[in-house]
C-alpha cells in the first residue's frame, strides 16, 4: 500500500507545457479518478506516475521516497492499459504470471497465484487461451489479473473501459469497485467518462488544459463546483448557464425577474447563473416560462429542451413520465438553494454555508 | 400419372446436377483461365522443359549425340566428386552468409528502430550496398582482398589473423571467406529493411507493459521482440537461403570457383557446366538436384514456422 504525493509537478514537451504545477496527495488505499476532456493531460500524468514519461520538474514521491528517476519496474506499480497490452503470443496464464516469470519465481508458486487471480476474476476456464480468442471483457479481466498478481503498492488504470460496450462497461465498473474494496489498494484511474468518475472515486481530480481545476469527492464536485468548467463537466445532463445581473439581494434574470439568493452573499459580482436540469421545477406558478422544443421520454426521466424568451435555451429533467408535448408552454421555477453563481473569470462564488444545498 | 411425374422428377434432378457440376467445377476455371494460361506459359512450361533436359544428353560440343538417356545424368551426378564438394561448399557458403547477414541485419534494425540525430541519412547509407550492382561489389571486394592494391590483407596481418599479407582467395582452405564477406556486406541491408519493418509493427504498449512488469532489456528482447519477429525471421531466412544458395555472381566474379574448386558452389557449378563445358543435360540434372534440396529445406522451415509461431 502506498501514499503518493505530487509536488509542483510539471511536464513539458519542448516548449509546450502539457501539465502545470500539479499538486496532489493520494492517501493510502484511496481511489483517485483523474478526469477531464481529451488532451487535458490526464493520461500523461498517469504515465508520469507509472514512470513511462519523464517528469520535467517537481517531485513525485511514493511513501515519502522521491521516485522521479526510478525506473518503472522499481516503482512497484501495476498498470492496466486502455488497449490492455496483453502479450499476444502468450496464453492467459502466462500473461498474468509474466511479472513472476520475469522475477524467476518458482513455477509452483506462480501457478497457484495465477490460479488464485483467475478464480477472483472468473477466468479459470480460459487460462490456456491466447488473447485473440478472448472477448473484450475477458481481455480486460486478464489485464486486471496481470496487475493483481503482482500485489503492487498502487494500481494505475488508463481508461480501461473505453474499448468496451455500454453493458460490459457497467459490469466491469462494478468489478473494479469490488476489487478496490477487496484489495484496499491505492488506485489511480484515468477516464473521460464522468459516470465512471462519479461512481468509482473516493476523490475526483478534474483536469483541464494542464491544470487541476478541482479536487474533491464526487458529491463535492456536483454540489460545489469550483468553477464553470467543473460545473459543466460534472453532472449529466450538463448544467444550464444563464446570463444575469448581480444584485445585493440576489440576481435579476434577463427578463427582469428578481431571484432572491440569501445563501450567496457575493451575488453582486455574478454575471452568470448555473442551474442543473434536475433543479428546475415544472410548475404553473413559476418565475419563468418557456416553449418546449424537444421532449425526450426516457421512462424513468423526462428531458425537456425549452426556449425561454430573452434567456435562451434551458434544459429541464423531471423524474418520471411528464405528459408535455413539443410546442407547449411550460412554467418553470428555479430552486434558489441549488443555484450556482459565476464571476466574470469563471470561478464560482462563495456560498454562505457549505451544507446549504440539499 | 405417378410414373409420369417420377420421370419428370428424375430428368429435372439430372439437369440440376449437371448445372451444379457446370457451376462449381468448370465455370470458376473459365474465369481463372487467363491467369492459369499466363502462369503456365511463364512458370510451368520452362520448369518442365528444364527438368526434361536433365533426362537428355544435350552437349553443344557433341551435337550428333543427343536424345533421351533416362537417368544417366543422375547416375553420373551421384558419382561426381566435384558435385559433392560443391554441395558441401554450398552449405557452408549459405550457412555463414545467412548467419552473419541475419545477425548483423537484426542488430542494425534494432539500432535503426531507436531515435537519434541523423537517422534518415544513416538509414539511407545502410541500404546503399543493396543498390550496388553485384558485379561492381564483387570486383571491389576482390580488389580489397588483393594485397597489392587492397588494405584488408595488411589489416588482417596487423590483427594477427594472417601470418603474412597474401590474398585469402588464393588459399583453398579459406578462399570461401572472400565471397562470404562480400555477400555479408551485400545482404545485410535486406535483413535490416525487413526486420526494421517488423520491429516497427510491434505495439509500443507491449514494451511499456513489459517495463512495468519488470522485464530487463534482455528479457524484453527474448520474450517480446523475438516472438514477434519470428514469422518475419522464418520467411526472410527461407527466402534468403534459397536466394544465396542460388547466388553465384559474387563467386563467379571473385574466384571463378577456384582455387581447386574450393569455392565452387552448386549453382556456380551448374553455370560452369552449362556455359563453359556446354553440357546442358548434365547442368539440368544438377539444377534439379539443387531444386529438390531447397524444396525440402523450405518445407522443413515452413513446418517449423507453423509450429513455433503463435500470432
Amino acid at each position: 500500500m502506498a501514499r503518493i504525493e505530487l509536488r509542483n509537478v510539471v511536464k513539458r514537451y519542448g516548449a509546450v507545457e502539457v501539465l502545470r504545477d500539479i499538486n496532489l496527495d493520494v492517501e493510502d488505499g484511496e481511489f483517485i479518478v483523474l478526469v477531464g476532456p481529451s488532451g487535458c493531460g490526464k493520461s500523461t500524468l498517469l504515465r508520469m506516475i507509472a514512470g513511462l514519461e519523464p517528469i520535467t520538474a517537481g517531485d513525485f514521491m511514493i511513501d515519502d521516497i522521491r521516485m522521479n528517476d526510478v525506473r518503472p519496474r522499481d516503482r512497484d506499480i501495476a498498470m492496466v492499459f486502455q488497449s490492455y497490452a496483453l502479450y499476444p503470443h502468450m496464453d492467459v496464464a502466462r500473461n498474468m504470471g509474466f511479472s513472476m516469470e520475469i522475477r524467476k519465481d518458482p513455477a509452483t508458486e506462480r501457478a497457484s497465484r495465477v490460479k488464485q487471480a483467475a478464480d477472483t476474476l472468473g477466468l479459470t476456464a480460459l487460462t490456456e487461451r491466447l488473447p485473440k480468442a478472448l472477448s473484450g471483457g475477458q481481455r480486460q479481466r486478464v489485464a486486471m489479473g496481470r496487475a493483481i498478481i503482482r500485489d503492487p503498492r498502487a494500481f494505475l488504470f488508463d481508461e480501461p473501459l473505453s474499448n468496451l460496450d455500454a453493458a460490459l462497461r457497467v459490469e466491469m465498473r462494478l468489478e473494479i469497485a469490488r476489487l478496490h474494496q477487496k484489495l484496499g489498494a491505492t488506485m489511480i484511474y484515468v477516464t473521460h467518462d464522468q459516470v465512471e468518475a462519479l461512481t468509482l472515486a473516493d476523490r475526483i481530480v478534474v483536469l483541464n488544459g494542464g491544470d487541476i481545476q478541482q479536487v474533491g469527492s464526487p458529491l463535492d464536485l456536483y454540489e460545489r463546483p469550483a468553477n464553470k468548467f467543473v460545473a459543466q463537466f460534472i453532472g449529466s445532463p450538463t448544467m444550464n448557464l444563464v446570463p444575469i445581473k448581480g444584485r445585493p439581494e440576489g440576481v435579476t434574470l434577463a427578463d427582469g425577474a428578481l431571484l432572491k439568493l440569501p445563501h450567496l452573499p457575493d451575488s453582486p459580482d455574478a454575471i452568470e447563473l448555473g442551474i442543473r436540469p434536475e433543479h428546475i421545477e415544472v410548475t404553473d406558478q413559476g418565475d419563468l416560462s418557456g416553449i418546449a422544443d424537444v421532449v425526450e421520454h426516457l421512462g424513468s426521466d423526462t428531458n425537456i429542451y425549452l426556449n425561454v424568451e430573452k434567456l435562451g435555451p434551458l434544459m429541464v429533467r423531471k423524474h418520471g413520465n411528464i405528459p408535455i408535448r413539443p410546442g407547449e408552454r411550460v412554467g418553470l421555477r428555479i430552486q434558489p438553494e441549488n443555484v450556482h453563481l459565476f464571476a466574470p473569470d469563471g470561478s464560482a462564488l462563495r456560498r454562505a454555508s457549505p451544507n446549504m444545498a440539499a | 400419372m405417378t410414373t409420369r411425374s417420377q420421370a419428370i422428377d428424375v430428368s429435372g434432378e439430372t439437369r440440376a446436377r449437371r448445372s451444379l457440376y457446370w457451376q462449381y467445377m468448370v465455370e470458376p476455371f473459365l474465369y481463372l483461365s487467363p491467369a492459369i494460361v499466363l502462369i503456365g506459359t511463364v512458370m510451368l512450361i520452362p520448369l518442365i522443359v528444364g527438368i526434361s533436359y536433365s533426362f537428355q544428353a544435350i552437349e553443344l560440343l557433341n551435337p550428333f549425340n543427343t536424345g533421351w538417356v533416362g537417368l544417366e545424368n543422375y547416375q553420373q551426378l551421384w558419382s561426381d566428386r566435384k558435385f559433392w564438394i560443391a554441395l558441401e561448399n554450398t552449405f557452408w557458403w549459405t550457412f555463414w552468409s545467412i548467419s552473419f547477414q541475419f545477425l548483423l541485419g537484426l542488430g542494425l534494425a534494432m539500432l535503426l528502430n531507436t531515435q537519434f540525430y541523423g537517422k534518415k541519412l544513416f538509414q539511407a547509407l545502410v541500404f546503399l550496398p543493396w543498390a550496388v550492382p553485384t558485379f561492381l561489389s564483387a570486383l571491389t571486394w576482390a580488389w580489397l582482398f588483393n594485397p597489392v592494391i587492397g588494405p584488408l590483407p595488411h589489416w588482417m596481418v596487423a590483427l594477427g589473423i594472417l601470418s603474412e599479407p597474401y590474398n585469402i582467395m588464393g588459399d583453398p582452405e579459406i578462399a570461401m571467406w572472400g565471397p562470404i564477406v562480400a555477400n555479408i556486406w551485400f545482404g545485410v541491408p535486406f535483413f535490416a529493411i525487413t526486420l526494421l519493418a517488423a520491429l516497427q509493427s510491434i505495439p509500443s504498449e507491449l514494451y511499456e507493459a513489459a517495463e512495468i512488469d519488470g522485464a530487463s532489456a534482455w528479457q524484453t528482447f527474448t520474450k517480446i521482440t523475438l516472438p514477434f519477429l519470428a514469422p518475419m525471421i522464418a520467411i526472410t531466412v527461407m527466402l534468403r537461403t534459397i536466394w544465396i544458395a542460388n547466388f553465384a555472381d559474387l563467386i563467379y566474379v571473385m574466384t571463378g570457383g577456384g582455387p581447386a574448386n574450393s569455392t565452387q558452389i552448386v549453382s556456380s557449378y551448374i553455370f560452369t557446366t552449362a556455359f563453359r563445358k556446354l553440357d546442358f543435360g548434365y547442368a539440368s540434372a544438377i539444377a534439379v538436384a539443387l531444386l529438390f534440396i531447397l524444396l525440402i529445406y523450405a518445407v522443413i522451415l515452413l513446418w517449423l514456422r507453423k509450429k513455433l509461431v503463435k500470432i
